[in-house]
């Protein structure tokens, strides 16, 4: 293949708001040297701003590496320009998101703020406007909400998710003609798993143990209210055993949320340094979500729900503007992204080492 | 004349606001009869010159002036604005704040001079031309590196008297340090040795060692200067030079010359070689001056009352005409980048201290060792401790980063290529790596030396190191090469750091006494770039060396002749240039005028 400098990618990344101070980059190798996550085949981040310097479009939406960076920011702060190295990471994976997308709905979000708050009024007044059919009755709403919240997740799952994460194999392995043996398919597919709920990447950066603590406790809240909200209904439940794990997996959510707020807004740490609207609306919404729901349970408990539906009302509008727009098109598919990367990564290892 | 006349300040934003008020400039140039409407750039869109041209047409200037740090910048848009108007390019002057008024004094004052002459298009190099006055013939050459020594033996041997005023205890300063010089691999000592003697002996030149400026006041051409002299306890006049003082000496402390990795007496001579080649006491390092007791220098010296502990610092006070400012730089401080271990692992090396190591007349004799300690506990390069076969050193330490130095300290890439040189010419079965960013080989013959130094097999890698790891009394190295984007880890016995070049310690002090301006980095400032780099904006103080800013050996002694020849001229004319910094906006107002007349 062919390629030639190519000054537009420039000015797309710039419309989603990355900064230029790749520019400066006088390619010393400091940071690709000083990340713990480098190793023989897998070279990041000065490569890769090299790429994005060049505009080589091609090459880079084929690349899987910038998904395995955690940043943790060593990059940024030892490199000898300024030149925001592990910054440029981040927001390369924004452009990425948009790539594998097929609906190009994740491109008109991240490029315009407007667009997305639209989004998400419309998805609002329409809960309100069911609203209205089921009279405001709790045990209506509850249903609907049970139903509703299962089909979104089936919905989005088939149509956006799946789609994505092989467009996604096509970029990276396909497209780079790569010959991956069957077997490494299957022996793989373990860390997969294991790497989707653990993030377990993280630990190998150094001194960030706090942070992936933390952040695997939200994983386990997350999926753990989701599994226990959609499978085994938490709201209307008897169990006491789902009722209390409810309420654990509800309070892990919104408690470390709450402490990845205040970190995010005190801008101590290099990886918070540069935040995107995404990003607030990221962790805002999930923090919503636990604590709404949290509340809701105890209203039930405390048989007063019918009189503050409105709870549960917020509670559903946060849900369906979380499943509907903040899942399939915003910063959550990071996290589906990230895991298969590390698949992929490995695949891509195997096949290279064949 | 009845032109309108605008004016269209802009500040780049690399720190120059710092320097002059704008709000001032500003108001001073709404204040000016002439002056139509002015702009700033920060309420006007510089999008485009049709842009521009929308913006300033209301009022459709017939002079557009801009002015600012780095005005050039913002030209080109403006010619094309003032084109789209039907004016030509002649119709714009640029007010550069940085070219005129930064090196000049640094003044808001000065800046106003500037855009005085920008608005009554008058060439600010006829207006900014200080009045002569009588000059004293002699001069002060303030410190004896290779500049300074060089300057002084130029006005010397001129015939013209010199006070060389050093702060060590011996002339010489950095290159009496280095065995070789790049690029001719000349020994450095064959070249600046008879220099040394020379200056010592010319009986127009007064070395005045272990002292410092104290005061200065006057004016050009008749400055009265204050010296402080520290007590050097030996006496200069009747030492032989025998070194007995020093040999019973049970006082020791690290030998600045030897740039730490041996160590001296408390009574010293900093080299053999030293000039003036006499012994110095060390204050700080002698049992008397903590006790009262020992005075061992004192009984053994052969010379009656020669060695006197008890003597006083003391000031002179001189009258010259000219001075030189050769005060040369500090080496960057290696400890304050963690991740490369210096100070933490023995065998990683400042180039300087590599440099006396690997120096014949350094304190191994030349031979690469292991840094070992000895018997107290200090750690000392010595004879007979280990040979390291694999040895690497990195460019651009403390230089060419955001987080220390941005700057590029120029000699480094050549003389960390030199060492390579030496250490193959040492142990020539030795791996030698060079890790760097770009390799600066500028000038005459060192492109010729890189391929040289490549052609005796030296790995040179391209891609500085990120961090350096001890393992088992080995360093490893992790690094990226960039050619070939793979990662490296490089085990090696001993690492090299080609550490960058600062402004001499207190050499803001220094400026700030002789009210020269000197840059945030602390160089001194001179002139003009081009035209003129070696006068300073204060009138009879010029600058030499590596004060003014890094560069090499064959540069500096350029610019030390260069300086010196200022000085003859003026001391020949018989009269000097008072100060520029110190020509007022009045005094501007009225040479206009005269110009305007003519
Ligand atoms: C490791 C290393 C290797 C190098 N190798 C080479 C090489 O091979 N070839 C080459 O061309 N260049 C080389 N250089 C550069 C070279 O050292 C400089 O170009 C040269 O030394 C500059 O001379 P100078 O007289 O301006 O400064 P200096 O050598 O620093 O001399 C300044 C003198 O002024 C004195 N002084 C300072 N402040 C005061 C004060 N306030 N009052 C009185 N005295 C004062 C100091 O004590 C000193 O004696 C090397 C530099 C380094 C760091
Ligand atoms: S550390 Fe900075 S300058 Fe060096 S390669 Fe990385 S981004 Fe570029
Ligand atoms: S932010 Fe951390 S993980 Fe990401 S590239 Fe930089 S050093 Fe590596
Ligand atoms: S008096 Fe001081 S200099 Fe003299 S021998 Fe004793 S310690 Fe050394
Ligand atoms: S001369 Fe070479 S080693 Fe020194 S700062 Fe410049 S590029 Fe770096």
């Amino acid at each position: 293949m062919r390629y030639r400098v190519n000054p537009d990618l420039k000015l797309d990344l710039n419309r989603f708001g990355v900064k230029e101070d790749w520019q400066d980059c006088f390619h010393c190798g400091n940071c690709t040297a000083v990340c713990s996550l480098t190793e023989e085949n897998i070279l990041f981040p000065r490569r890769i701003i090299r790429n994005v310097q060049l505009g080589f479009k091609n090459k880079l939406v084929t690349d899987v590496d910038p998904w395995l960076c955690y940043y943790c920011g060593e990059c940024s702060e030892t490199c000898p320009r300024e030149a925001n190295p592990g910054e440029l990471m981040m927001s390369f994976r924004r452009w990425l998101t948009i790539k594998y997308d097929w609906t190009g709905i994740a491109r008109l979000f991240y490029k315009s703020l407007p667009a997305f708050l639209i989004a998400m009024i419309v998805v609002a007044i329409g809960i309100i406007v069911i609203g209205i059919t089921k009279d405001f009755k709790a045990e209506a709403m509850m249903e609907f909400g049970h139903k509703f919240e299962k089909y979104v997740i089936y919905a989005v799952a088939c149509l956006i998710l799946l789609p994505n994460l092989l467009r996604m194999f096509w970029f990276v392995i396909l497209k780079n003609k790569l010959k991956v043996p069957v077997f490494a398919y299957i022996s793989n597919s373990l860390s997969l798993f294991v790497n989707l709920f653990t993030q377990k990447n993280y630990l190998k950066c150094e001194g960030d143990t706090f942070r992936w603590v933390e952040h695997l406790l939200i994983v386990i809240g997350y999926l753990g209210l989701l599994v226990i909200t959609v499978f085994f209904n938490w709201f209307n439940t008897d169990s006491e055993t789902v009722k209390w794990i409810g309420y654990i997996v509800g309070a892990l959510v919104f408690i470390f949320t709450f402490d990845f707020v205040l970190k995010r807004s005190s801008k101590k740490r290099e990886s918070s340094k540069f935040s995107h609207p995404s990003d607030w609306m990221f962790v805002v919404w999930l923090f919503l979500l636990g604590l709404t729901a949290f509340i809701t349970r105890i209203l039930v408990d405390a048989g007063a729900i019918e009189n503050n539906l409105w709870v549960y009302f917020i509670h559903l509008i946060v849900i369906a503007q979380w499943g509907l727009l903040i899942v399939p098109f915003g910063k959550w598919t990071h996290f589906l992204y990230r895991a298969f990367a590390i698949y992929f990564s490995n695949l891509k290892q195997a096949a290279l080492m064949k | 004349m009845g032109d309108k006349i605008g004016i269209c300040f802009y500040d780049s934003g690399q720190g120059f606001s710092d320097y002059f008020n704008f709000k001032e400039l500003y108001d001073y140039a709404s204040g000016l009869p002439q002056v139509t409407k002015i702009w700033n750039t920060t309420e006007l869109d510089l999008k485009s010159p049709e842009k521009i041209n929308e913006q300033i047409k209301e009022v459709n200037p017939d002079k557009m002036i801009l002015a600012g740090d780095f005005p050039g910048e913002i030209k080109n848009l403006f010619v094309s604005a003032m084109s789209l108007a039907g004016k030509k390019a002649e119709n714009i002057e640029l007010a550069s704040f940085v070219e005129h008024a930064y090196l000049n004094g640094q003044s808001t004052e000065m800046a106003k001079v500037v855009l005085l002459c920008a608005i009554k298009g008058v060439d600010i190099r006829k207006v900014l031309v200080p009045d002569e006055v009588d000059v004293h013939p002699d001069t002060l050459v303030i410190g004896g590196g290779i500049a300074g020594i060089q300057a002084s033996l130029e006005i010397a041997n001129g015939g013209q008297k010199v006070f060389l005023l050093e702060k060590t205890g011996t002339i010489g300063g950095h290159m009496a340090m280095f065995d070789k010089t790049f690029p001719t691999l000349d020994c450095a000592a064959c070249i600046l040795t008879p220099k040394m003697v020379d200056v010592g002996q010319h009986s127009n030149i007064e070395l005045i060692t272990y002292a410092e400026l104290k005061s200065i006041s006057g004016v050009p051409g008749d400055y009265k200067v204050t010296i402080h002299k520290k007590a050097r306890k030996v006496n200069l006049a009747t030492c032989i030079g025998c070194g007995i003082c020093s040999e019973k000496c049970p006082r020791v402390a690290p030998s600045e010359f030897d740039a730490g990795i041996a160590m001296r007496k408390a009574i010293y001579i900093p080299f053999p070689q030293a000039v003036p080649n006499k012994y110095l006491v060390d204050e700080a390092n002698c049992t008397y001056f903590e006790n009262g007791k020992c005075k061992v220098c004192v009984k053994l010296c052969p010379v009656p009352d020669c060695i006197d502990l008890d003597e006083k610092d003391t000031d002179v006070e001189i009258t010259v005409g000219n001075i030189i400012v050769a005060s040369g730089f500090k080496p960057f401080d290696a400890k304050r980048i963690e991740r490369f271990g210096y100070g933490k692992f023995p065998n990683v090396l400042t180039s300087l201290e590599f440099e006396r190591l690997i120096n014949a007349s350094g304190p191994t004799g030349g031979n690469i060792t292991f840094r070992s300690q000895d018997k107290k506990g200090n750690w000392i390069f010595k004879d007979g401790s280990g040979t390291p076969s694999k040895i690497a050193v990195i460019h651009c330490i403390g230089s060419r980063d955001e987080n220390y130095n941005k700057y590029c300290s120029k000699v480094c890439c050549m003389y960390s290529l030199k060492l390579a040189h030496l250490i193959k010419e040492k142990i020539p079965e030795a791996d030698v790596f060079e890790y760097f960013i770009d390799m600066r080989a500028f000038g005459k013959g060192y492109e010729e030396f890189y391929e040289r130094i490549k052609q005796e097999n030296v790995h040179m890698i391209r891609g500085r190191t990120a961090s350096i790891k001890e393992k088992d009394q080995k360093l490893e190295l992790r690094s990226e090469d960039i050619l070939n984007e793979k990662i490296i880890e490089q085990e090696v016995d001993m690492v090299v750091l080609a550490i960058g070049l600062e402004a001499a310690e207190n050499s803001n002090e220094l400026a700030n006494m002789l009210g020269i301006p000197s840059s945030k980095e602390g160089w001194y400032n001179e002139v003009n770039y081009n035209s003129n780099p070696v006068n300073t904006s204060t009138g009879g103080i010029s600058i030499a060396g590596l004060c003014q800013g890094p560069k090499d050996i064959p540069d500096t002694v350029a610019q030390a002749s260069a300086a010196a020849a200022r000085v003859l001229q003026s001391i020949i004319k018989g009269k000097i240039q008072k100060s520029i910094k110190d020509i007022k906006l009045t005094d501007v107002e009225t040479s206009i005028n005269q110009l305007m007349k003519k």
